[in-house]
């Protein structure tokens, strides 16, 4: 829990100032110079920093009682202690203890119902009633606005202030504790640490009162031994508590080492830490200042084993660490031919039947899909067992390659047998209709042979015996007619058995 | 939140470390102490024996005006318990209505653990569940029982 600083943040001090300034004139030329003086120092509200600024001068220290030095004392304001947050020395009876708060009662009130409250947490209750009625917080009935709360009697009051509390500023570094009831005057009057607003004119900064007198000590200095840059009024702070460069004294063997320097001097070197012995790995109990440690490491067997067990220990997560890498690829390897076998198999199916298609039927040519694009796992160091089944199923699609192959030249010869028996039955037919071709050729050129004879002979008769001029023109009809019989006759009548004959036998030679 | 309210909540943190409920453990972070979780055995003659649960219980701005919010973070069978990722518990004292600045955290964790062993259906924020309790109290306890065992172990 923080205390917060008994004066109010700057903000409010300086318009609290201005206030103060408006409602107090000064009177005449001195409050004139005031005002000018205001004037001159209201830009630099911005913190200078790199030297301290002018401290009041001797005159203007003398100048006491000018309205001047009253507007400093006003912001010089100090807050009251508040009674909530004061910090108590001892436990208190349960019975001073309010029950909203849970602390003792800051400024005791009494309702009506007898239930007592601080005055605050009444009016923070009351706050968070959204209906209006002001009820009793523990027993919930009505409050008479006008006549409560109640005062308390007297003797909760003393018995409230002679609690011993801790002065506000402990924080700060403050010792004081006393009884309650001398609190306020001790954090108003006394207290050293009570935080006042810097004596310089321009320095909004608040110090302790004890520091008042020394000026203004908010401007930035270095360190000499570390050069960090701090407030000169954390100097000295910084120096005995925490520069590390600044010598200290070891707390256990005494000896002066740098402060940044000491966690490494008791951890490895002090004679005197307290350190537990080196077996403590592997299950050594001894604890003690380093020169006796260093004593019962001699005789401590688990203190003689603990390097090897230290090594042991880091081989084991060398080796771990190892692992995990190769774990990760056997999972991505595992993938990759859970991929192929996929692939291979696409609903995992009895994988002996292959499935074995007419490849030169134009029905099942999409029989093979093409083949899916797999994710080339990283196969950098394949295992020997992933190598072998990846060869495996690579011989099996070789098999299944050939035994495909096989049937596919199987069928080509088939095929081709057959075509070329019918090539040759073809062949015979065409040889056949040649032959009989042949033969009605040489049956037409016999009867034309025979017919121009026979022209030649009735020609020479007509013209012989009755010479007339339609005698030839008949003839020639005759004769054209005969040729049509002669051509026409034997081929579709006279040569009918032959063709039969013809046809029986190539049913023959076919069969 | 008032420095006066985080001191209560100090305070009442201290008092229930000197004086926890049986099969209770607060775990409390200084940077926000708002929230607290609070790790809570399974009351031995209840039907949640040997179940852990963990509750958050967490204090508003306006506390102790208003009452602080209990959760059960693991899920729980229960009439009184709402059935959902929240496993907010909202009955007695804890209703805005009817708690009082001068109830004590203390106070709050042992109605917690009276719940567990009591549950109490008249008052249900799972109907469902109350109605089982009362009507079937075998299937209730079966119900029960089995999420202790997969949610609470």
């Amino acid at each position: 829990m923080s205390s917060p600083s008994p004066i109010p943040p700057p903000n409010d001090r300086r318009s609290s100032r201005a206030s103060s300034n408006a409602s107090q004139p000064g009177p005449g030329s001195s409050s004139n110079a005031t005002s000018s003086l205001d004037v001159a120092s209201e830009p630099s509200d911005l913190l200078v920093v790199g030297g301290p600024p002018s401290s009041p001068s001797p005159l203007a220290l003398r100048a006491s009682n000018s309205p001047s030095s009253k507007r400093r004392k006003s912001r010089v304001e100090k807050i009251p202690p508040d009674l909530h947050l004061l910090e108590y020395v001892s436990p208190c009876d349960s019975n001073l203890v309010c029950l909203i708060c849970h602390a003792p009662f800051g400024k005791p009130v009494r309702l009506v119902c007898d239930h007592y409250f601080c005055r605050d947490c009444l009016d923070h209750a009351w706050e968070a009633q959204q209906d209006g009625h002001k009820t009793c917080p523990t027993c919930r009935n009505r409050v008479d606005v006008d006549r409560e709360p109640l005062s308390v009697p007297r003797i909760l009051e003393n018995m409230l202030d002679e609690l011993v509390v801790k002065c506000p500023n402990s924080r700060l570094g403050c010792e004081w504790s006393d009884q309650r009831a001398n609190v306020q005057d001790h954090v108003m009057l006394y207290c050293e640490y009570t935080l006042v607003e810097c004596g310089s004119y321009d320095c909004r900064f608040p110090v302790s009162q004890k520091d008042f007198h020394k000026g203004c000590l908010h401007y930035t200095v270095n360190c000499e031994h570390c050069h960090t840059s701090l407030m000169r009024r954390d100097l000295e702070e910084h120096q005995t508590t925490a520069c590390p460069n600044k010598s200290t004294s070891c707390p256990h063997c005494a000896t002066e080492v740098l402060r940044v320097e000491l966690k490494a001097h008791i951890k490895d070197v002090c004679a005197r830490a307290i350190v537990p012995c080196p077996g403590a790995i592997v299950g050594c109990t001894f604890v003690a200042e380093r020169t006796e440690v260093w004593l019962h490491e001699r005789s401590c067997p688990m203190a003689t084993m603990a390097p090897h067990f230290r090594e042991q220990q880091t081989r084991l997560e060398r080796n771990e660490a190892k692992l995990e890498p190769l774990a990760r690829r056997v999972v991505i390897l595992e993938d990759g031919l859970s991929n192929i076998t996929n692939m291979l198999y696409p609903a995992n199916d009895n994988a002996s039947s292959f499935p074995v298609t007419n490849p030169l039927d134009p029905n099942n040519a999409d029989a093979f899909p093409p083949a899916p694009l797999v994710p080339t796992p990283d196969f950098r160091l394949p295992p020997a067992s992933l190598h072998d089944s990846l060869r495996e199923e690579v011989s099996r699609i070789a098999t299944a390659l050939t035994e495909v192959e096989g049937r596919a030249s199987m069928m080509i010869i088939n095929d081709g047998q057959r075509f070329k028996d019918e090539l040759l039955h073809t062949n015979a037919n065409i040889n056949n209709m040649r032959v009989q071709l042949h033969w009605l050729m040489s049956t037409t050129l016999q009867q034309r042979t025979a017919n121009s004879a026979s022209n030649s002979t009735s020609g020479r008769a007509g013209s012989g015996a009755t010479a007339s001029t339609s005698a030839p023109s008949g003839s020639t009809t005759q004769g054209a007619a005969r040729n049509r019989s002669g051509a026409a006759g034997p081929g579709v009548t006279g040569h009918s058995p032959f063709r039969r004959l013809s046809d029986s036998t190539r049913q023959d030679t076919k069969l | 939140m008032s420095t006066g309210a985080k001191k209560r909540i100090m305070r009442e943190y201290n008092e229930c470390t000197a004086d926890t409920p049986a099969g209770m453990k607060i775990n409390f972070d200084e940077q926000n102490m708002t929230e607290w979780e609070i790790l809570l055995d399974g009351p031995d003659q209840s039907i949640y024996a040997g179940g852990h649960f963990k509750l958050k219980m967490t204090f508003p701005t306006e506390y102790p005006f208003k009452p602080p919010v209990v959760s059960f973070k693991t899920k729980i069978y229960h009439p009184n318990v709402s059935n959902d990722d929240k496993g907010s518990m909202c009955l007695g004292m804890l209703r805005a209505d009817e708690w009082k600045p001068p109830n004590k955290v203390v106070a709050v964790l042992r109605l917690i653990q009276a719940l567990l062993i009591e549950p109490n259906a008249d008052d249900a924020i799972e109907p469902s569940i109350a109605n089982e309790y009362k009507e079937n109290r075998k299937e209730f306890e079966k119900n029960a029982k089995d999420w202790v065992k997969r949610y609470a172990k």
